[in-house]
């Protein structure tokens, strides 16, 4: 192993783009497959494909994160063309986490999808989104970030319409879209507003503008500021932005749903940590920690009021998943300069953790949808009996969403918290830590309804969808073994955190 | 030449139609080209910022954008499309199955 892991620091350059590379390629493979062969009769092939592809990009992440490409051991951060993307440990880390997401969402996808007609634009869009997340945690450029936004976004509103003859997932879609499609245009012209007081795109050069002082356009850079955050709001499912999540989360394909709350998600995130905290000094005219406090508290508390009132799972599931944008809102809203690294790291880590807990328990509900069990806590009753398996994994994903000790969950939020109440932030962490204990009310109606209420009517399931079984297994012991094994996960995320903190 | 702060309020008098139509609005076509608007207010800023601060990065990136802004137009068109099939109707306000 050892002669390998030397060899990351030979390969040329533009080499460290491989992981987003790898997804793109894949992508573009299937469409030429598509092409030769509209009609496949072997999903399967294309399924492979996918997943191999999303594989390769995770193994090549997870590479050159244990080689040190790109990190301060190697020689720091690699800038390419021009230094609109750098590709450092915190880039890496996040690619590791979307290609972990892709591959789960697609190898779920085979069973949903089972007799639809057009599955490789399925997987070649789902690829194409992972390629724009990949590129968003890269973008070291204001004009990089847009683009890798859009392209993250445009193949996602196709992919929540995707059942084109379900009313409810083109509604989704539409919804989806509206609400995308403004905040883009917000963002773009936050960008033009920052652009306009410094002159520059690059992050970099944006800091040491705004540091310097830009005469006579503070409140242009100010306004341009909270636009683009406004955007990251969007992106992340944040308030003011979040309507469009609960909506487009239910209407959507549930593998979807999973694609968009988690991968998505961390996305958004992965972007607006390193554009706050490379691009704006923390007195460009506006004080954006205090903007993210607000946020994070109003958005965590809205999201977890709003699960708790909820009938239908997804839905629950959807206004939980604002509740977590909320959470990890808290790495921006208690960062602090220098020592900000480590509540970063601290957030980074739990959107890891999240992206597994979260893409397993949406897949548990395409699994449901896939019986055709019905939406509504009542209709899972019972299902503990006839699906044991699903329902441990299901159990095991809403103890570690809701933060008990046995579970992944558990310590992303520890350090979440400590991380606040060590930077003087204690009632982040106290708001943060009320919300948990009643996010654990609404999680544990799912598992009372599993296990102790017996089924209202008879009804058989059909069959076994081993794939999408395979992926949820995979997803909750991927949560189980985050247990063990998070000292690596919160060191490694601390420390390309702290990297990028100027 | 014209004072940036000019370029400034043309480009935010343009963004504020944009914001106004999307919000009165409840054709779905109306609603994109209230969004073209938006994003065109930010290639005023682009534009007029590159050439008073003397460098191409901006005008470039408006290319980006319009670019970008046709790529949203084809997928906003698309779903449009299997809107009114489903609804028979583009009136972004029709489509309410789900409890909004």
């Amino acid at each position: 192993m050892e002669p390998l892991l030397m060899q990351a620091d030979q390969l040329p350059q533009w080499t460290a783009l491989a992981p987003a590379l790898a997804l793109g390629l894949t992508g573009l493979l299937l469409i030429l497959i598509d092409s030769v062969d509209p009609d496949s009769s072997r999903p399967a092939l294309l399924a492979g494909i996918a997943t191999v592809g999303s594989l390769a990009s995770l193994g090549l992440a997870g590479w050159f994160l244990s080689a040190g490409t790109g990190q301060a051991g190697t020689g720091g951060g690699i800038s390419l063309f021009g230094d609109a993307l750098v590709v450092d440990g915190m880039a890496l880390f996040f690619q590791a986490l979307f290609a972990s997401v892709t591959a789960l969402v697609v190898v779920a996808s085979y069973d949903y999808l089972h007799d639809h007609p057009h599955r490789a634009e399925f997987y070649s869009l789902v690829l194409f989104a992972a390629t724009g997340m990949a590129l968003m945690a890269a973008a070291n450029s204001l004009a990089v970030a847009f683009i890798a936004l859009e392209l993250a976004s445009l193949p996602s509103y196709a992919l929540v319409a995707f059942l084109k003859r379900d009313a409810g997932s083109v509604e989704a879609g539409l919804k989806y879209f509206l609400i995308g499609a403004l905040s883009s245009s917000v963002f773009a012209f936050g960008i033009s507003l920052v652009y306009a007081a410094t002159g520059s795109l690059l992050l970099p050069d944006v800091y040491a503008a705004l540091s310097g002082g830009v005469e006579g356009l503070t409140g242009v850079a100010a306004v341009g500021i909270l636009m683009v955050a406004g955007g990251f709001a969007f992106k992340t499912a944040s308030v003011p932005f979040h309507f469009w999540a609960p909506e487009a989360y239910e209407g959507a394909p549930a593998p979807v749903s999973a694609f968009l709350s988690s991968a998505s998600k961390a996305a958004g995130f992965a972007l607006a940590f390193r554009v706050f905290v490379v691009g704006f000094p923390l007195d460009a005219g506006i004080d954006w920690v205090l903007l993210f406090q607000v946020l994070a508290v109003v958005t965590m508390t809205l999201g977890n009021f709003a699960a708790a009132t909820q009938e239908e799972v997804k839905r629950m599931l959807a206004y939980s998943s604002i509740g977590h944008a909320g959470y990890a809102l808290i790495g921006l809203a208690a960062f602090s300069g220098g020592a900000g690294g480590d509540v970063l790291g601290a957030s980074m880590a739990h959107l890891l953790v999240y992206g597994f807990m979260n893409t397993g328990a949406f897949l548990f509900v395409a699994l449901a949808e896939h019986w055709g069990v019905g939406r509504t806590f009542d209709d899972y009753a019972g299902l503990a009996s006839r699906a044991p398996m699903a329902s441990v994994a299901m159990s095991v994903f809403m103890f570690s969403l809701a933060g008990l000790p046995p579970f992944g969950g558990f310590f992303s939020k520890y350090f979440l918290f400590m991380g606040a109440i060590d930077a003087g932030f204690w009632w982040l962490a106290a708001v943060g830590a009320i919300n948990s204990a009643l996010s654990l009310f609404y999680y544990s109606r799912v598992v009372k309804a599993l296990w102790l209420n017996d089924a209202v009517g008879e009804f058989e399931l059909g069959s076994t969808p081993t794939a999408l079984y395979a992926a949820i297994v995979f997803a909750a012991v991927a949560t189980v073994l985050l247990l063990p094994g998070f000292a690596p996960v919160i060191e490694t995320a601390q420390s390309v955190a702290t990297t990028i903190v100027p | 030449m014209v004072p940036p702060q000019y370029y400034l309020l043309l480009a935010a008098a343009v963004f504020c139609i944009g914001v106004f139509g999307l919000l009165t609005r409840r054709n779905a076509l109306l609603f994109l080209m209230s969004v073209e608007l938006m994003l065109n207010a930010a290639n005023i800023n682009l534009v007029a910022f590159s050439y008073y601060w003397g460098n191409v990065t901006g005008q470039t990136f408006g290319l980006f954008t319009m670019a970008l802004a046709a790529a949203e137009v084809a997928i906003g068109i698309g779903i449009i499309l299997v809107l009114y099939r489903n609804f028979h109707e583009i009136d972004v306000t029709e489509a309410t199955t789900m409890r909004w």
